[in-house]
Formats: C-alpha cells, structure tokens, sequence
C-alpha cells in the first residue's frame, strides 16, 4: 500500500467532509436535512479521525498530516457546537447565584468599604465648610460647582419625554461606566482609581450640596434620594466584581496564575450581572421618578423601599445554607 | 504541552474520539483586521438602527403631533449603543459558533483552551475585558493642542492586550486568559498538497535503489519535507541542502559520485510515497541502458543525470 494510492482512496471521503463543514459553516446545517446526512457526517468526521491517527503510522507526508489537522479542527469544531444557553440560565445566574456570590465574597465587602468609606469621608470633609476650607472647590472645581448648582436652582419638573430620553442616557452612561470599572479591575489598580475617583468626586458633591445655605441643595436631595441606593450599591458591587477578578491573579491558592484567574473570572460574572441589573433599575429610578416633582416623602419612601429589597437580595437570598448547591 | 514540542503558533486539541489534532493559533495581525471590521459592522449596524428610528420615530412624531415618539426614539438609540458596543461580540461569539462577522472574514474562531466550543459565559467575559485590553487610552492632544477634536477623541492604544499576547503562550490576551478561550485560525477550504512526479528520470533512478531499503520514519519525514519546499529553491540550494543525506546514500548505494543529489532525494521521495512497492517493470524511455552505478561507470559513456534530456 502506498501513499499515494491512499490519499486517492481517502481523497473522496475528505472531498465530502470539506463540503458538509462549509454547508455546516454557512448555514448551520447540511443542505439535505434529513438525519441521514448528519449521521454521514459523523461517520467522515471519525474515518478523519482515524486517518489522523494513523498518519504517522502510514507516513504520510508533512503536508498531508497537515492538512488533515486542519480538517479534521473544521469538523470538531462543526460537530461540537456552542450551546446557545437561553435566557432562563441568566435568569437564575441573577435571582440564585449573584446574591450567594455576593454574600460570602470578601472582595465586594472591600469594595463596598472603599467606596462607602471614602465617600462619606469625603461628605464629610466637603460638608464643613469652616474645618477643611476649600475641599470641595479642589476636587470639583469651581466650574462643576456652578453647572451643578445651575442644574439644581430650579424646582423638579419635567416633562415624560424628558424622563424617557434620560433613562435611556442613564442606561448607556452609568452601566458603562460600571462595566469599564469591571473590566479594569484585571489590573486591579485602575479599578482601585476609578472607585476611590468616583467615591470622592461624588461624596464632595453631596457634602457641598448638603451645606446650609447652599443653592440648590434641597432640589440636589429631592433629585438624588430615590435612586441613591441602586447606583450607589450598583458602583460598589462592580468594583467588587473588578476586585475579585484582579485578585485572582496574585492570590492563586495554590492553582496556576492562569487557572486561577480563570476561576476568579467565573466567580466574578454573577456579581457583574447584578451590578449590571441595579444599573438599570437605578437608570430607570434615575429618569422617570428622581426628575419628577413628587413629594419627597414619596421618593425617601422609594429609597427605604429599594434598600429594603437590596437587603432582602443580598441577605436572605444570598444567606448560606445546605442543600445541593451549597456554597 | 511538553518541552519538547517544537517552537510553533499551535496548540494541541484532545478530541473525545481520542484524537490529538493541531490548530493553528491566530496573531495580532490577523485579530486586529478582524477586530476592525467587527467595530465598522456594528457601527454600520448602529447607524442603520439610528437612521431607522429616526425616520420612523420623526414621522410618527410629526404625523400624530406627539413628541412622545422622537423621546422613545432618542432613549431606544441610546439603549441600542450601548447594546452593541458592549454586547455585538458576545452575542456572535455564543450564537454563531465562536465567531463574530469579522473574524468569519479572516477565518478565525474563538473556542475554549481545551478545544470544546465556546459558552455564552466566557463570550461574556472575553468582551467586557476588551476595554482593559485596548487601553491605555490616550487623546491626540499632545499633537495638536487647540484642536477641540483632538483634545477628547479617545484613541485606544491597545498596548496591554498586545504585551499579554506576546507575553502568554497560545497568543491570548487579558480577556482570553481570563475567560480561557484561544482564537484559532478555522479556514476554509485548505488545498490537500498533492504530490505528483512529473519529472521521468525520477522513476528510473529510483528503480535501481536497491529493493532491500527501507526507510525510517524520520527519513521519511525529512524527504517529504524536503520535496514539498524544493519547488520554492533554486538548483544550487537544492544541491547543497540535499547532498547532507545523498551522499551517504550514494555510497551505500554504490552509485556514481557524480549522481544529482537533488534527484536522488527525489527519487527516495518517490519510492517511499508514490512508487508501487510492487516490482514492475519501469519503463525507461529514453533512459534505457543507462545505469546509476558506480560498476558501470565505465561500461558507458559517463552520462551524467543532469545532461539526460527530460
């Protein structure tokens, strides 16, 4: 038996192996659709297999092994497909995983410390006005100042179109800005900025706001109350979920750098996810309730609502427990 | 991989069916286009959707006098930018077998380290850490500094993704090491080298190999290596790369010194792939009565191989 009587046995089989991988590639499945032609393209797909496998045995030349590694990966490739997971997984990712994984990760703990601590410290320094002079014209600037307090000198009210328009904007800004925190904090350092930025930028705003006798400070509080919770707590659990990826490349646990941060990665996505969602429905608080002129107990109750609810998610429903798919 | 595995952009894939097969690993330079494209298609895709809302949401603005309509419009554009600029790569990549439209193009496909097909968590992952793996951005400000659009158009320098993919050993970036995901090159239509002797001393010289040979597995590698590049050599180089292993040959042959050792190789080649092992009768043709051995080197006219017209 020679080579070349081989390959022109062989040839035919790989011929009809090529054509049903392209029919695969374009239209994702074989041009006859009956069982038969997927069952046929098995049988080529393991008679490749076997050709592979015996190719050194039979000495195939270089570029024959060559080219039967490429056809062999097109068909592996076309026989072991994506699994398109639905909706539903995402789903139970959101209401099951995200709180469980939120609940035990010490890295959304630090995250949340970092940025609720240097937030309210940065309130505070902002607030007193006669202690720290000056704070909060330093980290704003002076420009910032008097665009928010134009913003803010006018009682609320605005129109429905106004509220769609901005939900959308807060949709696309604010999760943004929450997944580029995520994706930053693989270097962990730039996630570190980003957060202790945003942490003090906006605790200098609050406590300049909050100063007697500052403008617009009661509208500033009217506008900020309702949605507060959900973008404050959306902030801090995408920079936890940064966190958490980026620690995975220097504490591995005794696995490989890779390999651990490939864990880390998993373990991190169900906290993104929720941070993800609390973007949304702050964006959503954030255009149509915030913007509007209700009575302010109204929107504090909004607030104390949706705290409750975070604390309901995180707490009774990320609470550790037995069962199978104890964490 | 073992050590000893030869420097190369392969990587190994572990078939359930017990095959090991080899896929090529794709570079920068081929991810770059592709990524090019896949930014061009979803901003071509987005301003379709822009110019689609825009006309249906103006008309219907203007014919029902609403101006609820142009703020759906204005929201749903915004949504949609946010959709795609974040999400284009994830839903192709889970979708449509590892690929988005781009890398369809240039015949590359994402799929995970251990050759099992891509899954919608690590399409995720892969593409949300595209942003750390396209920066440090920078702006063109330092060029021009009174320029407005230079000063806050942001250019992603791709710096880290780059170092990472250099750095790591199956050319991945942040985004790949983290969602542990390859991008390997999937072309279609791979031409199967085929391997045809059209040169007629070839047989007649390799008739009088003695029939007792026989060829090692890594001689066999080399001469085919050896044959299927000497197309893309001249007659020089071919001479003096193949004489390393003819002349030994020669001698235990005992053939004429003066035998073309690129021919000899290729004689080999063909006796080991090609030749039927089979002992027929090759016809000589013109060659008829010459012999290659060094008994019968004064038995003839000394005709070397080279001077017989083909």
């Amino acid at each position: 038996m020679n080579v070349a009587k081989l390959l022109e046995q062989r040839r035919q089989q790989w011929t009809e192996l090529e054509m049903l991988c392209g029919q695969l590639e374009v239209r994702g499945r074989t041009s006859r659709r009956t069982p038969g032609s997927i069952s046929r393209f098995a049988t080529l797909y393991r008679s490749a297999c076997a050709d592979l496998a015996l190719a050194n045995a039979y000495q195939l030349p270089p570029a024959t092994i060559a080219f039967l590694h490429r056809l062999v990966g097109r068909a592996h490739n076309q026989l072991y497909r994506s699994t398109s997971q639905g909706v539903s997984s995402w789903v139970d990712m959101v209401l099951h995983q995200s709180p469980k994984a939120i609940f035990n990760d010490i890295c959304v703990r630090i995250a949340a410390l970092v940025f609720f601590g240097l937030f309210t410290l940065s309130m505070i320094l902002a607030s007193n006005e006669s202690l720290f002079p000056g704070y909060a014209e330093r980290v704003l600037g002076g420009q910032q100042i008097s665009s928010m307090e134009d913003s803010f000198e006018q009682p609320l009210s605005a129109s429905t179109e106004h509220y769609i328009m901005m939900s959308g904007f807060y949709i696309q800004h604010n999760t943004s800005i929450g997944l580029q925190c995520f994706a930053w904090g693989i270097l962990l350092v730039p996630c570190l900025i980003i957060t202790s930025f945003n942490a003090v930028v906006l605790g200098a705003s609050f406590g300049y706001m909050a100063r007697e006798g500052s403008i617009g400070g009661d509208n500033f509080f009217q506008f900020v109350t309702a949605h507060g919770p959900f973008e404050l707590t959306a902030i801090a659990l995408s920079a936890g979920a940064g966190l958490r990826l980026g620690v995975g490349l220097f504490a591995t646990g005794g696995l490989r750098r890779t390999d651990s941060l490939q864990k880390n990665a998993i373990r991190a996505l169900p906290i993104i996810a929720a941070a993800v969602v609390l973007f949304v429905l702050a964006a959503f608080t954030e255009g149509f309730i915030s913007p509007s002129p209700l009575p302010y107990p109204l929107k504090a109750g909004w607030a104390i609502f949706s705290s409750g609810l975070m604390m309901f998610y995180f707490v009774v429903l990320g609470f550790p427990r037995g069962g199978p798919d104890a964490t | 991989m073992p050590q000893t595995a030869p420097l190369d952009t392969t990587t190994e894939v572990v078939t359930p069916e017990n095959i090991g097969f080899k896929h090529l690993l794709a570079g920068p330079f081929r991810r770059l286009p592709a990524y090019l494209l896949d930014f061009a298609i979803s901003t071509g895709g987005f301003l379709l959707v822009v110019f689609f809302i825009i006309v249906v949401g103006g008309f219907l603005g203007i014919t029902l006098g609403n101006t609820i309509f142009p703020a759906f419009a204005a929201a749903g554009m915004l949504v949609t930018y946010f959709a795609i600029s974040w999400f284009y790569g994830v839903y192709f990549e889970t979708y449509f077998n590892g690929r988005t439209p781009g890398k369809w193009a240039m015949g590359l496909r994402v799929i995970s380290a251990d050759g099992h097909p891509i899954h919608g968590k690590q399409a995720l992952l892969r593409n949300l850490l595209r942003v750390a793996d396209l920066g440090p951005g920078t702006t063109l400000a330092a060029l021009d500094a009174d320029n407005p659009v230079f000063a806050v158009l942001p250019i992603s320098t791709g710096v880290i993704g780059l170092t990472v993919m250099l750095c790591s050993r199956r050319l991945q970036r942040l985004g790949d090491l983290a969602a542990g995901t390859i991008v390997v090159i999937d072309e279609r239509n791979w031409a199967l080298p085929v391997a045809r002797v059209d040169d007629e001393r070839v047989p007649a010289l390799a008739s009088f190999i003695p029939a007792d040979y026989r060829v090692s597995a890594s001689m066999a590698k080399a001469l085919a290596g050896y044959t299927e590049r000497r197309a893309f050599l001249a007659k020089g180089r071919r001479n003096e790369i193949a004489k390393h292993l003819a002349e030994p040959l020669i001698e235990r042959f005992e053939f004429r010194p003066d035998i073309d050792p690129d021919l000899l190789l290729y004689a080999m080649y063909y006796r080991t792939f090609l030749a039927d092992q089979q002992q027929e009768p090759v016809a000589l043709g013109p060659l008829a009565g010459f012999s290659p051995l060094l008994k019968d080197i004064d038995a003839q006219l000394p005709l070397s191989p080279q001077q017989v017209p083909a």
